[in-house]
């Protein structure tokens, strides 16, 4: 009977494969190798050497990226164009190696000094940034998955890295049961579409939506998928996790967490709206609506009342989560499909640089005051001038005031939805504004602390930022500074205003 | 909006679809089974060995590790036997890639062996 199978399979010819467009991957793969047998053979002293490999590792898969962007092809397919690099993926590329850096160079003294498995932590988190590279690239539910499994699984033990303290394994059980959940509802809603469509390919499944009116199945496979990726981007009322687990795990990770795990749920979204569903309007937008709505105003209200810093940044990436499923809720209304992914995109990037560099300031500053309460941020301005002019480009940026990166992500984002034009698409808009000043409130709050309150406790030693942290803040305060300045950096990044192209419609 | 209350029945009829299916199976097995619970059928295991201890018992961490590295070999067989077969269809190609999935698994097998955890105690 198997052979009888085997003959009907015909001739069988290698895939074509396009090693430029899969070095970012295959350099990865390597660097993961190259950091797990270097750490298994090095001694307990040397273990500092792992994140210099990692950041080089990182690095090293930085520059295919670079050279693809420069020779500028539109698009390079591979496996019957279920992998795609193009410029959307390229972008993307960028945006989580550059993440996964300036991680490495936050927790690299954490790792040391709390004695933890450095070598180990840099090899999950290799293997993670993997999936997210790849998921730039997915045009395909099988291997939209693998990559959601390859990112999503180092995540969890990453979580609970700090093994004997009782509130990072919390962390991860937590993370790792709601992720698992939200992994089988999404293979639930993809195991329908696939049953009603006959393809998992997202631009085949597309044009079978097209030809016709969706039937109920559709319906409930398109809810089940937004569902699911929701869990991973944190959405209400899918985000009972994320709080916890922010707060339990390392804080480097909470940072690796809050903006590239989030970014990568985003991306998977991103293609499947834009590819897999641009006909279900009907549907998707409606639902990713609420979801926005839901997700910036209890994200926002709940950040109101956080007297711990990184659960106050948790509530905060939650709602700026809203602000980024924004242009995706107007994506199939009049002149928003243009720019919707060029707001998610560029809201993305800066997000990045801002929420990132707001960690680092809470990992150098805590170094010190051992405390994750913002009172603890009381008389920085008096110890530390420096530092405080750092968190308050942050702060101020997440706030989204005018000369900052911030301001420009959030702008791109009310064009986009006031494009579309649509009574439901102004509404949103409104109820955003209003949530904008509601964010500015606790974020301010931690400035008049940083400006104008004392030192709890009356230490006022100056601190003692370590070398990797300084960089960390320094790229990121120079990324929202800049791209806030000169917003034109990233507007015409890609000409992302041809994405929709390039992603096959 | 009609268009969209209209979709979304359908997603609130699944929901209720399978709520019902769940009571009713719960339900009809609870109507006509005769409940006549006893001391032994309460105990764990009804036809098994008889707990001793307390639920909160101890067990060797290494079991886990080894069910842990069974699943290398498990997953490589997964993927090994249907390649096997086809064997001069994928040719060189099929060679390669499955030996470079092949050193990716085993680097966890190496990673334990030099971590010690291969040998018992």
């Amino acid at each position: 009977m198997i052979a009888a199978i085997v003959a009907q399979l015909g001739e069988w010819t290698a895939p074509v494969i396009d090693w430029h467009a899969l070095a970012p991957e295959l350099i990865l793969v390597v660097g993961i190798n190259l950091v797990l047998f270097i750490d298994l053979n090095i001694g307990e002293a040397r273990k500092w050497a792992m994140a210099t490999l990692t950041g080089f590792v990182l690095l090293a898969a930085f520059v295919p990226v670079v050279t693809l962007a420069v020779i500028g092809d539109a698009s390079r397919e591979m496996f019957d164009g279920r992998y795609v690099v193009d410029h959307y993926a390229l972008i993307l590329k960028a945006i989580f190696l550059l993440v996964a850096y300036v991680v490495v160079l936050m927790s690299q003294n954490e790792l040391e000094e709390g004695g933890y498995y450095q070598g180990e932590f840099y090899v999950l988190m290799l293997c993670s940034v993997l999936g997210m590279v790849m998921m730039a690239s997915s045009r395909d539910l099988v291997s939209i998955f693998v990559a959601l499994e390859l990112l999503s699984i180092p995540a969890y033990m990453m979580a609970a890295w700090r093994k004997r303290d009782v509130r990072s394994n919390e962390a991860g059980v937590k993370y790792y049961l709601l992720g698992v959940f939200a992994s089988a509802v999404l293979l639930y809603g993809m195991s329908f579409l696939y049953g009603t469509t006959g393809s998992t390919k997202l631009v085949e499944i597309g044009e079978v939506l097209a030809s016709g009116d969706l039937i109920a199945m559709q319906v409930v496979a398109i809810a089940f998928v937004i569902a699911g990726l929701a869990f991973k981007v944190s959405a209400v009322p899918f985000h009972s996790w994320a709080p916890d687990t922010y707060e339990g795990a390392p804080t480097p990770v909470t940072a690796f967490f809050s903006v590239a795990s989030k970014a990568a749920g985003f991306v998977a979204l991103m293609s499947l709206i834009f590819l897999a569903f641009p006909t279900a309007t009907g549907v998707y937008q409606p639902l990713i609506w609420v979801l926005a709505v839901l997700t910036m105003t209890v994200g926002n209200v709940m950040a109101l009342r956080q007297t711990n810093i990184v659960r106050m940044l948790a509530y905060s990436s939650v709602s700026q989560g809203g602000f980024i499923l924004m242009p995706l809720a107007v994506a199939g209304t009049g002149d928003a499909s243009q720019s919707a992914v060029r707001a998610v995109i560029v809201y993305l990037l800066i997000y990045a640089f801002m929420n990132l560099g707001a960690f680092a300031v809470v990992i150098a500053v805590s170094r010190k005051t051992r405390s994750g309460e913002i009172t603890s941020f009381g008389g920085l301005f008096g110890y530390a001038p420096g530092m405080a002019a750092v968190m308050t480009i942050f702060m101020a940026s997440l706030a989204g005031i005018p000369p900052l990166g911030g301001w420009i992500a959030k702008f791109n984002v009310f064009k986009t939805v006031i494009d579309a034009g649509s009574g439901a698409a102004y509404a949103l808009a409104v109820i955003a504004a209003v949530n904008t000043v509601i964010a500015a409130a606790y974020y301010m709050r931690v400035l008049r602390q940083v400006w104008m309150m004392p030192a709890p406790d009356g230490d006022i030693t100056p601190l003692a930022t370590p070398a990797p942290v300084t960089a960390a803040l320094g790229i990121t305060a120079i990324g929202t500074l800049v791209l806030g300045v000169l917003p034109g950096l990233v507007l015409r990044f890609g000409d992302l205003q041809d994405l929709t192209g390039a992603l096959g419609r | 909006m009609s268009l969209f209350l209209r979709d979304y029945l359908t997603v609130v009829w699944f929901g209720l679809a399978a709520v019902l299916l769940a009571g009713l199976l719960l339900g009809v097995s609870a109507a006509i089974r005769p409940s006549r619970p006893s001391y032994d059928k309460q105990i764990a295991y009804e036809s098994g060995v008889d707990p001793v201890g307390m639920g909160w018992s101890q067990s060797q961490i290494r079991y886990y590790v080894f069910a842990l590295l069974f699943v290398i070999f498990d997953v490589e067989a997964v993927f090994i036997f249907p390649w096997a077969a086809n064997i001069e269809r994928y040719g060189v190609f099929g060679l390669v890639v499955m030996l470079a999935f092949i050193v990716l698994l085993l680097d966890g097998l190496v990673y334990a062996w030099k971590r010690g955890l291969l040998r018992w105690v």
